[in-house]
């Protein structure tokens, strides 16, 4: 097949980027031009990005294309191969959602916001996404990561009045130049060692490496995309800066660009490193473990709904690492059919999250359009006012905690099945953490049901708990289309899983050797299986038509009763007393309360009662209730690590005296101490 | 018929040109009034341009003389005259006592000067150079002297004026080094370098303006103020 159409094509969706970031920032004082150009640009270059990923992923070998520089070590090398192709796909879906969505979106900017400067950013961010999926060398990938984390905090502070978001600015731009640091020095070692930057250049350089290098390798890199991933406990930054960005760019922060750690993690640990050993496979397991077990307690505590939904940003994040990490060490252990099938759970959930939790996030978004708060306690009955967007969250919400038939079960059971398959395939005392890692991502499933049960009965059903939420309209129509598309995905998906699993053959060919798509199905195409002898096979299509029959009848049996005896409206059960108010609802902290007192050791919550009396204590006036969970690892991580660094600093002031002679001097001094060094040689 | 120079002489007149430029320094560091700071910085770069248009004659290299024109032009026409045209409008003339007084000062750049020519000797190399290569040998020397000079200057003086005067005497040596080790950078080198410079003096002259207005002084060490 000719490369020249996939180069064509992606050239044309990086160039729609490049137009879009320029072409609004121009039209910055013509906001509605400015949110149109914006828009449209990046609606066709996720277009042309999806139809290039499509041919790469289909074409199956890689396409590579280099422009030197003319500066030593640096080349403009692009490589299009099945894990690019993959994540652009990812991308492209995405973002195409995301632009349906905010031309309405962007609407409420107009004439208060510079929708210009918006889209600039907006498209830099999508341009370096881009570039980092493809990019074949070392220094233009660190440069595209760099552009990305630049613009992603320009994005979250676009609220720069509020303090809380300058925080959590600062907070992502301190993490994110630590994970780059990290990088540099982990492709330091490898370029180093081989003499050159570009990635096809590591494989040869990765065996020379002596073990000692090998491990520093490794937890830079792991440190670097971990922290840049969000996996606990390098997590802070990431609830506390996805809720504080515009909720369309939210949807793009949590579906896709903690992805570029997931990707990174594929492309060095399994593509360039050739393989890490095998302690490093269980460490990347187990912290995938933390993360999604942690992730999902500290969300379930959450009463913020978009910090809600970052907090199941590290869960979903720590389930591919499991899935990534049970493949890495598959791989050492010389299993290369079951790294493949680990892997190809680990991607395909990486894919699943990027849809419904972008899914989400533009559904938490139309909610905060409409009732102005992210507090759910202030919310209910939203079902009412807005039917469409309760469906499509709905949809992502039964996705994202992994029941079937939608594209979060496959995936998570996928990974499940591969944990379960450890046991029987690797040796010594380390398999016990295989059945218990599964036990663990069954727990992580069941929270995530109970948080999304919470998520959506308090946001959505019930009455109406505050003001903020009575007489609220549905979204503009391009909101809810937006929606639609990844609602329609991910039940996609989840129905046509085993049409889509052949996808990845190309990508664990080209990484582990292996193609298993053949093996992954069975039963005419419609039933799923694990690929191995022993492992279970389930049918997400056989499950919805099962549904169906279940639903179908009682519906028919609905209809025809409503013809016949006519529609009565009466209230609600209210124990014999009528009139029941939001008061005596369920609020989101009551809801879970249960969870917080079994995990109690855990959340060390502290709680406060004041009551004020006026005549007998049982009749208290007021009652003023305060619950708080102690954030551990901000106090016992993070606070010591800051309280060292002021402590260093503060040291550190002495010599800055604040002279510019002094600076001066000590430039000098330094120079001729190293002069006469390097003679003395 | 074809003339080739010869290179002893071509050396000699190198050495005796870079001897000038060093004491040029040297008469910088123990110079009081501002205005005559830069009259010496401009007869410096004068002959630096001179140095390097021999240079681009005895080693037929006919782009230094690019080099040579722009250093002309650039550092004794243009740059002088805007640092004077700076004088006159901040109206400050004279230098007040430097950090490390004039004598002492002159004993250092004698040892910088030592240090220069003890730096250099440990890149030649007699037995592997060829006639083209001694005529970097003492140049270099001068080159790492000036720098050094330049820098000292940097440190010791108090007017900001006088720093930028000590920048620039350092980017000299820099150019005479680059031009004695290697015959000439690349054109685009160069021009970007010279560019460099006459952006950088912009900046500083404005730099030092607006220091003279806030602080009604042009004392660097007044500063310090700015420290919290």
């Amino acid at each position: 097949m000719n490369t020249l159409p996939l180069g064509m094509i992606f050239a044309l969706s990086v160039a729609a980027y490049l137009t879009g970031a320029f072409a609004s920032l121009a039209c910055w004082r013509k906001p509605v031009v400015a949110r149109r150009i914006c828009c449209s640009a990046a609606l066709a270059g996720a277009a042309l990005g999806g139809c290039a990923a499509v041919l790469g992923i289909l074409r199956g070998t890689p396409v590579a294309w280099s422009v030197p520089s003319g500066i030593p070590l640096f080349a403009y090398s692009f490589s299009y191969d099945a894990l690019a192709g993959f994540f652009n796909l990812a991308l492209a879906i995405t973002v195409a959602a995301v632009s349906i969505y905010s031309f309405g979106y962007l609407k409420a900017f107009e004439g208060k916001r510079n929708i210009g400067f918006f889209g600039f950013l907006f498209h830099l961010l999508l341009l370096s996404l881009t570039i980092s999926f493809t990019a074949a060398n070392a220094f233009l990938f660190l440069i595209a990561w760099e552009v990305m984390a630049l613009a992603a905090y320009g994005l979250v502070t676009f609220y720069h009045e509020d303090r809380e978001t300058r925080r959590a600015g600062l907070l992502y731009v301190i993490m994110a130049h630590i994970d780059t640091g990290c990088l540099l020095l982990g492709f330091a070692l490898l370029i180093n060692a081989s003499g050159s930057a570009e990635f096809a250049s590591f494989h040869k350089a990765a065996v020379q490496l002596s073990s000692a290098q090998q491990t520093a390798a490794f937890v830079l890199f792991f440190l670097g995309f971990g922290i840049k991933a969000g996996v606990i406990p390098f997590h802070i930054w990431l609830p506390a800066a996805h809720p504080v960005a515009p909720s369309n760019v939210s949807a793009l922060l949590s579906g896709i660009v903690i992805k570029t750690g997931i990707y990174g993690m594929a492309r060095i640990f399994l593509d360039s490193l050739g393989g890490v050993p095998s302690w490093a496979g269980l460490l990347v397991l187990i912290v995938g473990v933390v993360s999604a077990v942690l992730g999902v307690l500290y969300a379930l505590m959450e009463h913020d709904l978009k910090r809600l939904l970052a907090y199941h940003s590290i869960e979903n994040i720590g389930i591919i690492l499991m899935g990534l990490g049970a493949a890495l060490i598959f791989r050492v252990a010389g299993h290369p059919m079951l790294a493949a099938v680990a892997l190809v759970a680990a991607m395909f959930h990486t894919l699943n999250h990027a849809i419904f939790k972008s899914l989400l996030f533009l559904g938490a978004g139309s909610v905060l359009h409409s009732t102005g708060t992210r507090n759910m306690e202030e919310m209910g009955g939203l079902i009412r006012p807005m039917p469409v967007t309760a469906f499509c969250f709905l949809i992502g919400a039964v996705a994202i905690s992994g029941l079937p038939p939608l594209n979060g079960f496959v995936s998570e059971w996928l990974t499940y099945q591969t944990l379960l398959a450890g046991f029987g395939a690797i040796s010594g005392l380390r398999r016990i953490l295989f059945p218990l890692a599964g036990s663990m991502l069954a727990l992580t499933g069941a929270l995530a049901a109970a948080c999304f049960v919470k998520a959506f009965a308090i946001t959505f059903l019930a009455l109406p708990r505050g003001a903020k939420s009575r007489n609220v309209q549905e979204a503009p129509r391009t909101m809810l289309i937006g929606m639609g598309w990844l609602t329609l995905a991910c039940a996609a998906l989840g129905l046509g899983a085993t049409w889509f699993l052949p996808v990845f053959d190309a990508m664990t060919e080209q990484l582990l050797g292996q193609r298993v798509g053949a093996h992954l199905v069975t039963g005419h195409g419609l039933v799923l299986s694990a690929g191995m002898r022993t492992s279970g096979t389930v049918s997400p299509m056989v499950i919805a038509v099962g549904l169906l029959v279940l639903v179908l009848p009682a519906a028919l049996l609905v209809a025809i009763g409503t013809r016949r005896f006519g529609r009565t409206r009466g209230p609600v059960w209210d124990c014999g007393l009528p009139g029941l108010s939001a008061e005596n609802e369920y609020t989101a902290t009551a809801f879970s309360k249960a969870l917080r007192m079994i995990f109690s050791v855990l959340y060390k919550p502290r709680r406060e009662i004041q009551a004020v009396f006026d005549v007998s204590p049982y009749f208290p006036k007021e009652i003023h209730f305060e619950s708080e969970i102690d954030p551990t690892f901000e106090k016992r991580l993070y606070a010591p690590l800051q309280e060292f660094i002021f402590r260093f600093s503060s040291r550190m002031r002495t010599i800055q005296a604040g002279s510019i002679h002094a600076y001066l001097a000590y430039i000098f001094v330094t120079l001729v101490l190293l002069l006469l060094f390097g003679v003395r040689k | 018929m074809h003339f080739v120079p010869n290179p002893e002489l071509g050396n000699r007149i190198i050495t005796l040109m870079a001897a000038l430029v060093l004491v040029l320094q040297i008469a910088t560091v123990g110079q009081r009034g501002i205005l005559s700071s830069i009259r010496i910085f401009a007869v410096q770069s004068f002959l630096l341009g001179a140095i390097a248009a021999v240079i681009a004659y005895f080693n037929q290299a006919s782009h230094i003389y690019i080099a040579a024109l722009l250093i002309v032009f650039l550092k004794a026409g243009l740059l002088p005259r805007l640092l004077e045209r700076l004088v006159e409008r901040i109206g400050i003339r004279r230098e007040i006592e430097p950090l490390i007084n004039v004598p002492l000062s002159i004993l250092i750049s004698g040892g910088l000067t030592l240090l220069g020519y003890v730096v250099a000797e440990s890149f030649y190399h007699p037995e592997e150079t060829s006639a083209r290569a001694a005529l970097g040998h003492n140049t270099l020397a001068v080159a790492i002297a000036l720098f050094l000079i330049g820098f000292f200057v940097m440190v010791n003086r108090r007017k900001a004026l006088t720093q930028v005067l000590g920048l620039l005497s350092l980017e000299n040596g820099l150019f005479l080094a680059a031009i004695s080790l290697t015959y000439g950078m690349p054109l685009m080198v160069e021009l970007g370098i010279f560019f460099d410079v006459l952006v950088a003096v912009m900046i500083l002259g404005i730099l030092v303006f607006r220091i003279g207005e806030t602080f009604d002084s042009m004392d660097v060490s007044k500063l310090r103020k700015l420290r919290e």
